[in-house]
């Protein structure tokens, strides 16, 4: 039931690419607005999978690789959902669709999660651990795909023979704004995710550090936001800057969660 | 049976002689022309670029004078009559296709002085509310203004023609817009005054900007503007503590080296950590350095730039308009057909009435020789015109869609031959009431 759910909520994601994209080409506000609603019907089916998930199995629901990239495909979406009542970046849903879709894809692809014998006597550590994290990626990777718009809406305003406006994408204060926003809470909640994976590592073996590849790159990853985000709300960057610098981090990061876990 | 049109615009006619022309309420001048034999349903449109009469007529070249005068007479009302030839000079016509094919260019603002501006739809929308609470846009024109609606919303939807700004000044609102989020509460300065930088102002301005300072050499010359945009009047000594507080700047102030420095801009930018700065240069010689641009939150514009932009848009809506032809062409065919085809309505209707006549005649012979209850009669009734409906429905149906071809009328001619029926001019619709089938 709960890979059918998927199923279904990765179909509606990629119909609201497709409309998403066809509103960008062709300008339609219309467009855009229905794949925004189609992106909020799909992450309401999709939310439903979590305590479906959380039903089937006695290790946490998400802490399989698979499972943990649809939850934060679901937050991101939740996010990006929230912030459209603050900030005018509906544009955006071209990119958090694609992403929104890959992420419950890969799930659907890949349930079911990890035996339980890895958690036993952990307490809820692993719980809040890989909640907070994957809602901190979640948020940070969407500061990423709003710094990436940015850039590109900033090269194309700077070189002036490009200018005009191809496609309805958002304007770049919303976009520095949403980067922003997002940097701040994603990068609070990527440092609770953070302390409490420390306190499960403690939990589980005696010690807060065990030198693992994920949580030394994790460590890492958290140190370039920290300074990320001092430098950022410390006033001593512009927006191009802070973009560039979401942009680099967020690839790190994804490179230290992901990439490290699917390496070794 | 005729649909005629007589209007002037913002390209045939003076704005003096149009202000004096138009109307705030068209009913008193619909009324009246209803009111006349020789114009059956009416629409007047009246805005400030155009005044036109739609009118369905069956005497074409009486309505013709029949309008002229009411251009003359009823529209230029107390301000004095206009000279005939005068106003004839001033005047375009349409009749019967170029008539409906201008109401759906007129709706689509293909034919409007900003070509794709949305105000004319509206426009349009409020004078055929006006006609038809008056009671003078009956059937037809109330099926051509529908179909005008439908046609100016395929025109929206499926091309670009009112995207892209083509004057400068929409050009600088439209870069804004792609800079900052809400131009509501952002600040402009003018720095200098010139007639592009009021009009980029003014577009500014129309979509929410909210407070303006302007700077001058001379305080007092900025003062009458000042009052104008309900802007502060400043001296230039003041222009970095301006800049530092300004989100667009336009400029176009008389001198031979740039007034925008980097290094001046820098300084008002350093404490606004990432907020952008959009800076509109319309002087000649250029007053902003050309090295602003190198600075990463400041966008600058010159009138070069702001041009080329309003060039390619233009180019590009030149194809859009191109496209919204093809449209309008398609929609026009629509309606074409759909008025040709009235010419049936008579022939269909005398071959019903003719039918229906020897049925119930023979219906009422046959049941005066019969002892039939009540219910046996009715039954024999409804037996009889369900007959009569099915052996019609074959011919009626190829009736109407022959009708809609020109070689058509050989068809209606035939039936009324084969039919018997009595009037050798019923191929023509006048004097009868086109929607009344039954």
């Amino acid at each position: 039931m709960a890979v059918a759910l998927l199923q279904w909520a990765a179909a509606i994601y990629l119909i609201a690419c497709l409309v998403a994209a066809s509103g960008l080409v062709l300008r339609s506000r219309r467009l855009g607005r229905g794949a925004v609603w189609l992106l909020a019907a799909g992450a309401l089916l999709h939310g439903f999978s979590f305590p479906l998930l959380h039903a089937q199995g006695e290790a946490p629901p998400l802490t399989s690789l698979a499972a943990a990239s649809s939850f934060m495909a679901w937050v991101g979406t939740l996010c990006f959902l929230a912030l459209l009542l603050r900030v005018r970046v509906a544009g955006l849903v071209v990119l958090v669709a694609p992403a929104a879709f890959l992420g419950v894809f890969l799930a659907a692809l890949r349930l079911p999660t990890v035996g339980p014998a890895t958690f036993a006597g952990s307490g809820s550590w692993p719980h809040a651990h890989v909640l907070l994290a994957s809602a901190g990626l979640a948020l940070l990777g969407l500061s990423g795909l709003a710094s990436l718009v940015y850039l590109i809406e900033h090269a194309r305003l700077k070189a002036k023979s490009k200018a005009g406006r191809p496609f309805a994408l958002p304007s770049l204060e919303a976009l520095d704004r949403v980067n922003a926003t997002a940097l701040a809470a994603g990068f609070a909640l990527l440092t609770l995710g953070v302390v409490t994976g420390m306190f499960w590592v403690q939990a589980a073996s005696g010690r807060l550090f065990v030198g693992s590849p994920h949580e030394t790159w994790s460590l890492v990853a958290w140190a370039v936001y920290a300074v990320l985000t001092a430098v950022r709300f410390g006033g001593r960057q512009g927006a191009r800057q802070a973009a560039t610098g979401a942009l680099i981090a967020f690839g790190f990061l994804f490179f230290a969660v992901i990439g490290v876990e699917l390496l070794t | 049976m005729k649909i005629l049109l007589l209007g002037m615009n913002h390209r045939t006619a003076p704005l003096a002689l149009r202000e004096r022309l138009a109307v705030e309420d068209p009913a008193p001048v619909l009324r009246k022309l209803i009111g006349s034999e020789e114009i059956d349903e009416a629409v007047l449109l009246s805005t400030c670029n155009r005044i036109e009469l739609v009118v369905l007529t069956r005497n074409p070249d009486a309505a013709r004078l029949r309008l002229r005068s009411c251009f003359r007479f009823d529209l230029a009302g107390d301000d004095g009559f206009p000279a005939a030839a005068d106003l004839e000079s001033h005047l375009y016509e349409h009749a019967g296709p170029d008539a409906w094919r201008h109401v759906l260019r007129v709706a689509s603002s293909l034919d409007s002085m900003v070509v794709g501006e949305p105000q004319i739809l509206g426009q349009t929308k409020d004078a055929y509310r006006a006609a038809v609470e008056c009671g003078a846009c009956g059937p037809i024109l109330g099926r051509l203004f529908q179909l005008a609606f439908a046609t100016a919303k395929r025109v929206r939807s499926e091309t670009q023609v009112a995207a892209r700004p083509v004057s400068v000044a929409r050009v600088a609102v439209d870069l804004a817009e792609q800079i900052f989020e809400d131009l509501a509460g952002k600040k402009a300065l003018l720095v200098g005054a010139g007639e592009m930088t009021e009009a980029a102002l003014a577009a500014l301005r129309e979509r929410g900007l909210s407070s303006v300072a302007i700077t001058n050499r001379t305080p007092e010359r900025a003062a009458p503007l000042a009052v104008r945009f309900g802007a502060t009047a400043h001296g230039l000594a003041e222009l970095p503590r301006l800049l530092a507080d300004a989100d667009v700047v336009l400029t176009s102030i008389a001198g031979d080296v740039p007034l925008l420095t980097p290094g001046l801009v820098s300084a008002a930018l350093s404490g606004r950590k990432s907020r952008p700065l959009f800076v509109i240069d319309i002087g000649v010689p250029r007053n902003a350095d050309p090295a602003l641009d190198q600075l990463d939150d400041v966008y600058l514009y010159d009138l070069d730039d702001l041009a080329a932009i309003a060039d390619r848009n233009a180019a590009q809506r030149s194809r859009d308009v191109a496209k919204a032809e093809a449209i309008i062409e398609e929609q026009q065919q629509r309606f074409d057909g759909w008025f040709v085809a009235l010419r049936a309505v008579p022939t269909i209707r005398h071959l019903r009435e003719r039918i229906e006549s020897l049925r119930a005649d023979e219906v009422e012979r046959a049941l005066g020789k019969l002892p039939l209850s009540e219910d046996q009669r009715a039954a024999v009734e409804a037996l009889t015109r369900s007959l009569v409906n099915k052996i019609l429905h074959a011919p009626v149906s190829r009736l109407r869609r022959e009708a809609e071809r020109e070689e058509g009328i050989v068809y209606l001619e035939t039936a009324r031959v084969l039919f018997d029926l009595d009037e050798p001019a019923a191929a023509d619709p006048d004097g009868a009431d086109p929607t009344d089938e039954s």
